[in-house]
């Protein structure tokens, strides 16, 4: 029932298609029920009225011939109320016309019958009202009723009667019975008739309308799904077109509407390749120039000892500034292949714990020199995974740096832990932190939390994007935690299985109570 | 004295490449266009060929080509202003056996042609034999059944490096310290696209090599099937 429920709410076809069939239906059983009744009245009272002018006719000839038999001394009564009776039959094409002769009074007088019907009719079959009128009132009278046979076959008919007088042999009622057979056949087939043509006429009015919903619905349909593809970003498909009515018109405007909608993509599309086009070209004419300084300089740092005081110092920050240019410039190109989306995977299965420990190594120099220990959990143990080894290194170099660089000499702690499905690499420091409203922030690039505070040593700014961007190529994921005074925790989460489910973090990024 | 031969348009980088080499003691060949370097290399005969990717003329990896027909021998050493996986492993596949990204530091440079131009004679001497193969280290050649294979340097060392422990499982971080003598792995694509050019040498098959076999995960190993793990 829900499920017809949803079908209906979903499909316009459907919807429209069951309105019409109720309408219809109804419109056609008014109509139909009242052209019955109009045709099954008329019917009725042609058969009544020519039933009556019939009866009266037959009765006044009865009446007449009775009179006239009475003339006669020797009068046969008995005979004549015979052949009023028996007169029936003469018109018997017509069928279903009976009479009936009664004697008012309930008895037999001179040879006529006290009742005497035609047909084996049963004589109970006059109705009483219409004898009670008749009996007190010298005109004639009619009433539908049944006619009733001794074999007991009940027909609906109308009798028409007639009170009078035969002399010398008192009051006699005499009645005519019309049956309806001929009137009900023809109402029967007039009532099937009916039904076949309601039945026809509903059936071509739901042959069109769906006709007609189908061609309209259609190319409804079609621009729905359509409409729908260019959600998906497929930008080709068009609506087929024809003719100039409305239908075609909203192919036409839906066309040009994807048509505008793929321009404009592209447009914008071209825009960002030649903007990235143009970062990854600058980069890249930045570095022959910036080769022949880096030597340059190196020159002039090796030869530094002859050179007085200044000019040596000078030669020594030149060279450290260029590190950093060069850093920059590198970590610029990277950020411009992630942009045009052409950084690369390559992916191998490595032990990423071995690869934490060798940068742990590389950067122990750098937390010597700032005072900064080291603490490893969690390692001494092969834990295999698909990875960028190169990328990853990166990603782990940065994270250690910066936490190095905002760990105010407090330890910094690197865990490791893996379950089935992933792999996460936890640095946490006790140093300066961050409030939970920069947490999204630090990936951004050039970003700072205090403007006012100077870009650390070697850092680019770049780096925790970067760091973002490599843990996003594998599938994997980097979240902060954070907190003023308290340090951060930076937790890389991989899968094991390049496009596997780290869903299930093997750490979390919020530290425990007694870890704070 | 060891001579370099420099390719490259940007006059000014070939010039302090050439203070730079000449403060450590190597003479300088400059060439600035593509289509003039193999005739300078013809006339010059250097020791070591230091190769920009884009040049006017003909460009680098085609240049490349071209000196590796004529020589086998000579190491070749890629210079590019672009990092880009495409260009390094198309310049690798057209036999340049080292490649350096600007900017590079001149040590770093002057590090590298040096592991490519040092003579990897180590402590062994004689000859060495993998498979079918017979390796004579003093003369530097590698030959089957008597004839001779013609490798590079490069290829020709890193043959060494795995015939000498025939079985054991080098990573390819330990196959760039030992044949490029880099101390932190940067790309491990090189050890892959020359392991790659020295099967299609040395192997009968080289889609089922039997002399470096491939071990899953980790790395290479001379001689055996390569197990799988």
């Amino acid at each position: 029932m829900g499920r017809l429920f949803r079908l209906f709410r979903r499909s316009l076809f459907l919807k429209v298609f069951s309105l019409t069939a109720v309408i219809s239906i109804a419109l056609i059983y008014v109509v139909g029920s009242t052209l019955y009744g109009r045709i099954t009245g008329g019917i009725f009272e042609e058969k009544i009225v020519s039933a009556i002018s019939e009866g009266r006719s037959a009765i006044q000839y009865a009446e007449y011939r009775f009179t006239i038999t009475g003339l006669n001394p020797k009068s046969n009564y008995r005979e004549l109320a015979s052949e009023v009776v028996k007169s029936a039959n003469v018109r018997a094409e017509e069928s279903g016309r009976e009479v009936i002769l009664i004697n008012s009074r309930g008895v037999k007088v001179n040879g006529i019958p006290a009742v005497s019907t035609s047909n084996f009719l049963e004589p109970e079959s006059v109705p009483t009202e219409l004898r009670e009128r008749v009996r007190e009132n010298p005109d004639l009278d009619w009433q539908r009723g049944n006619l009733a046979y001794v074999n007991g076959k009940v027909i609906p008919g109308i009798f028409v009667g007639k009170a009078f007088d035969i002399s010398g042999a008192g009051r006699y009622e005499m009645y005519l019975a019309y049956d309806f057979v001929a009137q009900q056949n023809n109402i029967d087939l007039i009532g099937r008739s009916l039904w076949v043509t309601g039945i026809l006429l509903l059936a071509l009015i739901l042959l069109t309308a769906s006709v007609v919903l189908r061609m309209v619905i259609k190319p409804v349909q079609v621009a729905a799904e359509i409409a729908e593809s260019l959600t998906t970003g497929d930008l080709k498909n068009r609506m087929n077109v024809k003719g100039e009515d409305e239908i075609a018109r909203l192919g036409v405007a839906f066309n040009q509407m994807a048509t505008t909608l793929a321009e404009q993509i592209a447009r914008l599309e071209n825009l960002s390749r030649v903007q990235q086009r143009f970062v990854s070209d600058v980069s890249h004419e930045l570095r022959t120039p910036l080769t022949t300084i880096r030597m340059a300089s190196d020159v002039i740092h090796a030869a530094r000892s002859s050179f007085d005081p200044t000019v040596a110092r000078s030669a020594e920050l030149l060279l450290s500034q260029i590190e950093k240019f060069e850093h920059l410039l590198q970590d610029l190109l990277e950020v411009s292949r992630f942009d045009a989306e052409a950084a690369v995977l390559s992916l191998d299965r490595i032990d990423i714990s071995a690869l934490v420990l060798k940068c742990v190594e590389d950067i122990s120099v750098l937390a010597e020199e700032k005072g900064v220990l080291l603490n490893l959990n969690g390692f001494g143990e092969v834990i295999q995974a698909e990875a960028d080894s190169r990328r990853i290194e990166r990603i782990i170099r940065n994270l250690l740096t910066n936490a190095i660089d905002h760990s105010e000499s407090k330890p910094v702690d690197v865990t490791i832990a893996h379950n089935d499905d992933s792999v996460s690499i936890g640095v946490r420091d006790y140093g300066v932190g961050l409030s939970s409203q920069y947490w999204n922030r630090v990936f951004d690039r050039f970003w700072r939390a205090d403007p006012s505070r100077s870009r650390i040593r070697g850092g680019t700014g770049l780096g925790l994007s970067i760091a973002r961007e490599d843990a996003i190529l594998h599938g994997g994921e980097i979240r902060v935690w954070g907190e003023l005074g308290k340090g951060a925790n930076f937790v890389l989460t991989l899968p094991k299985v390049s496009g596997g489910d780290i869903s299930n973090t093997p750490i979390k990024e919020i530290p425990t109570a007694q870890s704070l | 004295m060891t001579s370099i031969m420099v390719v490259d348009d940007d006059q000014d980088l070939a010039e302090m490449l050439g203070i730079v080499l000449n403060g450590v003691g190597m003479e300088v060949d400059l060439v600035s266009r593509g289509d003039e370097a193999l005739e300078v290399f013809k006339n010059s005969q250097p020791d070591l060929v230091l190769l920009d990717i884009m040049l006017p003329g003909t460009d680098g990896i085609e240049v490349c080509r071209e000196i590796r027909k004529h020589s086998t021998r000579v190491p070749i050493v890629m210079l590019t202003a672009k990092s880009d996986t495409h260009d390094i492993v198309k310049g690798l596949e057209a036999g340049a056996d080292d490649y350096m990204v600007k900017p590079f530091k001149p040590s770093e440079l002057v590090a590298r042609i040096r592991t490519r131009l040092r003579r990897v004679t180590g402590d062994i001497n004689g000859t060495l034999t993998i498979g079918d193969l017979a390796i004579d280290i003093v003369e530097h050649t590698v030959a089957r059944g008597g004839k001779e294979i013609p490798l590079t340097r490069l290829e020709f060392d890193l043959l060494v490096a795995l015939a000498k422990e025939p079985g054991r499982v080098f990573t390819r971080e330990a196959l760039l310290g030992e044949v490029w003598g880099y101390r932190h792995s940067t790309d491990t694509r090189l050890v892959n696209v020359h392991i790659q050019r020295l099967r299609a040498k040395i192997e009968h098959d080289p889609e089922n090599p039997t002399i470096i076999s491939t071990v899953r995960g980790v790395g290479y190993k001379a001689g055996g099937s390569g197990s799988r793990s």
